[in-house]
């Protein structure tokens, strides 16, 4: 197959193209095109593809990831949106869950309140109800669901959702208010809550689904154009896009459900750090993706992604819930800011200092000191070689923003100050690491660290030392991550429904029937891809609960007939799975499946990555520069002898010794004192950190004994 | 279970603990992991429970503690919970001082000995380390039935022993084992023991997380370098605070006198509450000296498990708010430590034993709002017009003959706030110290036999102001076979406070039937009354007061208000003087508007939401609840 994925981010659009037959990979980035993304990710396809010397036309795939929907989320530009909803329950989304996000503020925002998605004034009622059991309370009043309708077009809505209780029990009423809504309002962006999100809580669900809503005017006409600009260019098959989840949608699923797409981007890192983790030969992954304001974290065992709890779902301040990649997001990058408050605590981040003014080093005004000020005082970029020279950094305002700031704060020489400002931002993704994966009964010794982002790679070695991780993987291309994701994956897609069994009294026949449903919706697609039979793989979830509990685990299910040992493996499978998670398991209690869910797989070719060339244990061919850095020798802070060296011109077999730096085009890895590492067949900066971890505890010890 | 040789509110002093220094890297580090780890043991806890209360509603908190209960990190969960904790440490250690062995779980609920209420129960495991007691990890949990005279809320109890079963410092556990007849005594006397036995097997796990990650910290950076960070942290967060409170002029400041409904027996009879606020250099004292005599039901304030955590909250939060000050102040000892409480022996707020306590919640956040009101003229732009400052929090049961046992359901109907400098209220939303999540309306009819019928802003306008005061819900639940209702409820006659010309809000009101012939206004605190299948409650919370005056609020914003169905037509030219030429389309009428704000102020009779709806509440009369008065044959 011929396949390229193509990832956008804020600043730079990614691309990957792969010639499955013919073995050979491409890569290619160009500025991000933010007034219209498409533009972009046309041009950068049309130049790749020529550089590649393949016809647009000869292209069986194009796999898209993308921040799109998020941004609207987080940057308020949505569409004015209109909601229909149950009499007698206008508010649900004003009150949302009446809790506050903060318990120690009267001064704060509601952001459901302050920022809307659907302002009270657009959110109109139908008289209408279905009960607990599906049955129809009060009949649908449709001549007052037209009327509203009217209203709505009338006040300029771009958007409308239907949202009626119970409708994911009963989806008739809803049903007849969107044939209304098409009636009379066609050039409307239409979002159904029992076709969005067919599931409980009514919250959750009509949040998620007025996100749909919000997201789902500029998302739909930004994929409808980039498909039919990839049409124009011949094609073969349609747009496909990263969900979420992981998984895959189709361009007329994106415009159906554009909520899918509110994690894309950072999904996509941690598939691509998944897959370079395994070339490298290490299923059990924790990724870590640090860019300029946030570092993106993610864990996969055995090179399975694990998703999210229903309740940590949320896009921005908003509840959106839709299964999501457990990705956690902090505050940490490049740009955030080091500074001693009030009361003597010195602090990094979450504060940043963004693209502009930019960590003060960048020399466009910015005064503060950065994390990037401290890499730079530390010796650890080089102020010529940056952007592979294509900017150069100002050490002296770096120098000035430490010791203005908090080394004077602190007492502290510019270099203590700025290694413990990189000490606190690897301790918050230690932290981060350790509260949303390692916590959850994962031996972070069974674990590599794949370092991506630009400064992945800087934060990579002390972070695996502090969080046991023997191994850091940094791939060829750590900038690219996510673009490597896309053609790194199969094609997932996923169906689910409300089933409400409970083990005890299982209903199989019916269990069985909606499965088979499931099932033969996701074979359908996957045929309508194009994708041949042996190689779809579909796969069975149940989402179990203890009998009495709110919140479902996901469990692995057999495909098979459902009896007794179906039901006996799903059980022992839960009480492990929750004992895994809450650690305690219930064996006497009954269980409830609430949700099942089915997944459809199209299987891609294996990505085979060409290899680099194989050298001797010597990198000096590779040596750019020797100069000084400061490190933690033994716990003390001191100034070392240390080799510069061209990431590109690193062969197999090479080894390098600490301390080293490692520079390329968008990208630094730091290799510390006492520290080895060597590079595989395919490229990947592999540390030892296992190797050197004793010492390396020490050091930190010692550091902790004071400074 | 005599109190006598007890010291009420005694605060163990400093820790002796000789110190190491800590740098600051580590500092950072170890204040990290201690957030990480309560709120890991808060999401375990909710997740893993059984009743609504708990993995919906998240009335719960979680922490931990040193050995004399100072406080080194807590949850973000329900503020009511938080610094309850210690006290409850040190109520069950004067039991079991020098005998706590590893593998103990202890439990203790008793109101005179530190537990904010009886029905929040307080679970904690010891945590060990070279054989010696470090502290511990609790949780405490608002658990739904602990056995009173009535099922879940018991808000007219005769006495404490009435109100629940009292858990004094007992070992459930015993190093490590069960103690099997004092299990089988807890659970077989309380209501829900199906719920009870989840809830509380969820607590133990969450505090078993919390001992064992605090022992990777040990095992770590050592245990003295951990506990002097957690020492060094206190003093921070009381350094922090301290500096607020000099920064406030000295003096007193008195809030308006405030009236509770009455105490849930005596009808008619209001109960006074007198707040006043002293600031000294870099203290600060509530004294509530001159509020009500202790009453004769379950309607007192336990001092230390409740009304001291309410003194906390106020002034950290007032003081230190997470959005408008820079940097985020952990919550732990050092924040207790600067503010001292002054409540009368004999006291609603400072009961004799052993007269109940059960229902103590809308008489601490009255502490709450006073507090706030009476620093309103030394801090105009730190602090809120009156808020909702209530809740009605009721039970709704039943017994279920398929099950075996009670099915019982409870609610927190939320308020809302009151206007602020600078922006419009919170509406809507549980109000200071309450800070639960509600139960899905879809959760409720799917697991019980009750039905909401309405839940959503009540129909009256938010509060007039410069900046308008929050909106209340209005909510309507129906029960859809026999059962009982009890609730715990106030703010029915005594509405919030407006503030610098700010119009005072709308009373709550809660009534049985509504709209129907067989309508019947309920107090707020009622334990016990029967409501037959098809019958229904209304509760319509309060709408709390505005901020400044609505005449200074721009014409524009009125309009939009209206557009929002925030305020009326009506409201917009008797509050705010902004008339509109054309109702339609709400173009303002720009000359009659300045010449009626002239007018009104000149003069101005009415200035309270409540006087403004005092002859009637405007009607709901929802499909829903026509449908379901038909059902039941109700007219």
């Amino acid at each position: 197959m011929k396949r390229i994925g193509v990832d956008v981010g804020g600043t730079f659009t990614d691309l990957i193209y792969v010639d499955d037959e013919a073995g050979v990979i491409r890569v290619h980035k160009l500025p991000t095109t933010p007034d219209d993304p498409s533009q972009g990710t046309i041009q950068g396809v049309k130049e790749l593809a020529a550089e590649a010397g393949a016809e647009p036309s000869s292209l069986d795939q194009v796999f898209h990831g993308t921040t799109i929907a998020t941004n609207i989320v987080i940057e308020h530009t949505g569409a004015r949106v209109g909601m229909l909803t149950t009499e007698g329950y206008r508010d649900i989304l004003h009150i949302a869950r009446h809790k506050k996000p903060l318990n120690f503020s009267n001064y704060q925002d509601l952001p459901w309140q302050a920022y809307p998605v659907v302002r009270r004034r657009y959110r109109l009622t139908v008289p209408e109800r279905v009960t607990g059991d599906g049955a129809v309370l009060v009949p649908l009043d449709e001549e007052r669901a037209r009327e509203q309708v009217r209203a709505l077009k009338e006040a300029g809505v771009e958007a409308v959702c239907v949202c009626f209780l119970f409708s994911f029990l009963n989806p008739n009423h809803e049903r007849r208010v969107a044939e209304i809504v098409r009636e009379e309002f066609p050039e409307a962006f239409l979002s159904v809550s029992s076709e969005v999100l067919p599931q409980y809580r009514e919250y959750e669900r009509f949040s998620t689904v007025g996100l749909n809503a919000y997201v789902g005017p500029k998302v739909a006409s930004y994929v409808a154009r980039l498909g039919e600009e990839l049409e124009a260019l011949g094609l073969r098959s349609g747009l496909h896009l990263m969900t979420s989840a992981s998984g895959v949608a189709t361009s007329e699923a994106a415009i159906r459900r554009p909520v899918n797409l509110l994690m894309s981007g950072p999904v996509a890192g941690v598939v691509g750090g998944i897959w370079a983790g395994k070339q490298a030969g290490y299923d059990n992954v924790i990724t870590l993706d640090v860019g300029g304001t946030s570092a993106d974290i993610g864990l996969a065992q055995e090179g399975r992604l694990r998703m999210k709890h229903l309740l940590d779902t949320k896009v921005g301040p908003y509840q959106a819930m839709i299964p999501m990649v457990d990705v956690d997001t902090i505050g940490a990058g490049g740009g955030s800011i080091a500074y001693v408050d009030a009361g003597g605590i010195y602090r990094v981040g979450p504060r940043s200092a963004g693209a502009v003014p930019g960590p003060a080093a960048y020399g466009r005004g910015g005064t503060q000191a950065t994390a990037t000020d401290a890499m730079v005082n530390l010796g650890w970029l080089l102020p010529e070689a940056f952007l592979g020279g294509g900017m150069s950094l100002d050490g002296e305002k770096a120098r000035a923003a430490f010791a203005d700031g908090p080394a004077a704060a602190l007492g502290m020489s510019v270099e203590e100050a700025s290694m413990g400002a990189v000490q606190i931002l690897t301790h918050s993704m230690v932290q981060s690491i350790e509260e949303n994966s390692v916590r959850k009964g994962f031996d972070p010794r069974d674990f590599a660290l794949v370092a991506e982002g630009g400064a992945g790679p800087v934060f990579a070695v002390p972070i695996a030392i502090e969080v046991g991780t023997p191994n850091v993987v940094v791939p060829p291309h750590p900038g690219i991550a996510a673009a490597m994701g896309l053609v790194a994956t199969d094609m997932v897609y996923e169906y689910g429904a409300t089933t409400y069994q409970r083990l005890s009294k299982l209903d199989a026949a019916s269990l069985q029937s909606r499965f088979e449903e499931l099932e033969a919706q996701a074979a359908a697609q996957l045929e309508e891809d194009g994708i041949e039979a042996d190689r779809i793989v579909i796969q069975r979830i149940a989402e179990a609960r203890y009998l009495g509990q709110g919140y479902e685990l996901r469990v692995d299910v057999g495909s098979g007939a459902i009896d007794e040992t179906w039901v006996e493996r799903l059980r022992a499978d839960f009480h492990d799975i929750h004992e895994r998670e809450y650690s305690r398991r219930f064996e006497e209690s009954d269980i409830e499946v609430p949700n099942i869910r089915v997944r459809g797989i199209g299987l891609m070719p294996e990505l085979s990555t060409p290899e680099v060339r194989t050298g001797d244990a010597s990198a000096d061919h590779a040596l750019r520069h020797e100069g000084e850095a400061w490190f933690l020798v033994e716990g003390s802070l001191e100034q070392v002898p240390t080799r510069y060296y061209d990431r590109e011109a690193l062969e197999a077999g090479n080894r390098l010794v600490g301390p080293a730096i490692v520079n390329q085009y968008d990208s630094t890895t730091v290799i510390p004192p006492g520290v080895e590492a060597h590079v595989d067949r395919f490229g990947n900066i592999v540390i030892e950190v296992g190797a050197s971890a004793a010492a390396g505890a020490a050091a930190t010890v010692t550091a902790n004994e004071g400074v | 279970m005599s109190t006598v040789e007890y010291e009420l509110g005694k605060h163990p002093g400093p820790p002796e603990l000789e110190r190491v220094e800590v740098d600051p890297i580590t500092m950072r580090v170890l204040g990290g992991a201690f957030h990480a780890i309560a709120k890991e043991m808060s999401g375990v806890l909710f997740r893993m429970s059984y009743s609504s209360i708990i993995r919906e509603s998240e009335d719960l908190g979680a922490g931990i503690f040193d050995a004399q209960g100072r406080e080194l990190c807590e949850s973000d969960s329900t503020p009511m919970h938080i610094g309850s904790l210690p006290w409850y440490i040190r109520g069950f250690m004067r039991h079991l001082e020098g005998k706590i062995v590893e593998g103990d779980v202890i439990i203790h609920n008793h109101p005179y000995y530190g537990a904010s209420h009886s029905p929040d129960i307080a679970v904690a495991v010891p945590i060990f380390w070279d054989g010696e007691l470090q502290g511990f990890a609790a949780v405490t949990a608002h658990v739904l039935d602990v056995g009173g005279s009535f099922p879940g809320i018991n808000a007219d109890a005769f006495d404490m022993y009435a109100e629940a079963k009292i858990y004094d410092g007992l070992r459930w556990y015993q190093a490590g084992e069960l103690n099997e007849d004092l299990d089988r005594m807890v659970f077989d006397n309380v209501r829900t023991e199906t719920m009870n036995r989840g809830d509380m097997n969820a607590m133990m796990a969450a505090c078993q997380l919390g001992r064992d990650r605090m022992l990777r910290l040990y095992e770590r950076y050592g245990v003295d370098t951990v506990m002097s960070a957690a020492y060094d942290w206190m003093d921070y967060s009381e350094a922090m605070l301290r500096e607020q409170i000099r920064a406030l002029p000295d003096g007193e400041y008195t809030a308006p006198t405030g009236w509770l409904d009455d105490d849930a027996r005596n009808r008619d009879v209001r109960l006074r509450i007198e707040t006043k606020v002293i600031v000294d250099g870099d203290e600060i004292t509530i004294d509530l000296t001159g509020s009500n005599a202790e009453v004769p039901t379950g309607y007192n304030v336990p001092f230390e498990g409740s009304l001291l955590v309410g003194a906390y909250y106020a002034v950290r939060t007032i003081l230190l708010d997470e959005v408008t000050f820079p940097e985020h102040v952990p919550q732990n000892d050092g924040v207790f430590r600067p503010v001292k409480v002054i409540a009368p022996k004999g006291t609603i707020y400072n009961p004799t034993f052993p007269r109940a306590c059960f229902s103590r919640f809308c008489q601490v956040q009255r502490v709450v709002d006073n507090t706030i009101l009476a620093l309103a003229d030394a801090l105009p732009e730190g602090v809120t017009a009156g808020n909702s400052a209530g809740i009605h929090f009721c039970a709704y049961s039943g017994f279920s003959e398929e099950m075996g046992e009670y099915w019982l359901y409870l609610e927190v109907n939320e308020g809302a706030y009151g206007g602020r400098f600078g922006k419009d209220a919170m509406d809507s939303v549980d109000n200071l110290m309450a800070n639960t999540r509600n139960n899905p309306i879809e959760e409720l009819d799917l697991r019980f036999p009750i039905r909401c019928d309405q839940y959503e802003l009540r129909p009256e306008p938010a509060a007039p102001g410069r900046w308008r005061g929050g909106i209340g819900i209005i909510r309507r639940n129906r029960f859809l076979v026999d059962g009982v209702y009890s609730c715990e409820g106030d703010r029915q006659t005594d509405p919030p406070r407006g503030i610098f010309g700010g119009w005072d809000g709308l009373v709550a009101s809660c009534r049985k039937n509504p709209d129907t012939a067989q309508q019947e206004i309920l107090p707020a605190k009622v334990t016990g009354v029967p409501f037959a299948a098809g019958e229904f409650i209304e509760f319509r919370e309060p709408n709390a007061a505005g901020y400044g005056d609505p005449l200074d609020r721009p014409p524009d914003a009125v309009r939009e208000d209206v557009l929002d169905d925030f305020t009326t037509i009506a409201l917009a030219r008797d509050a705010y003087g902004v008339v509109f030429g054309d109702e339609r389309t709400l173009e303002i009428d720009a000359a009659a508007t300045e010449a009626l704000r002239g007018e009104l102020r000149k003069s101005r009779s009415v200035t309270s939401l409540t006087e403004y709806f005092a002859a009637e509440l405007p009607r709901s009369t929802k499909p829903v609840s026509i449908a379901g008065n038909a059902e039941f044959g109700m007219t």
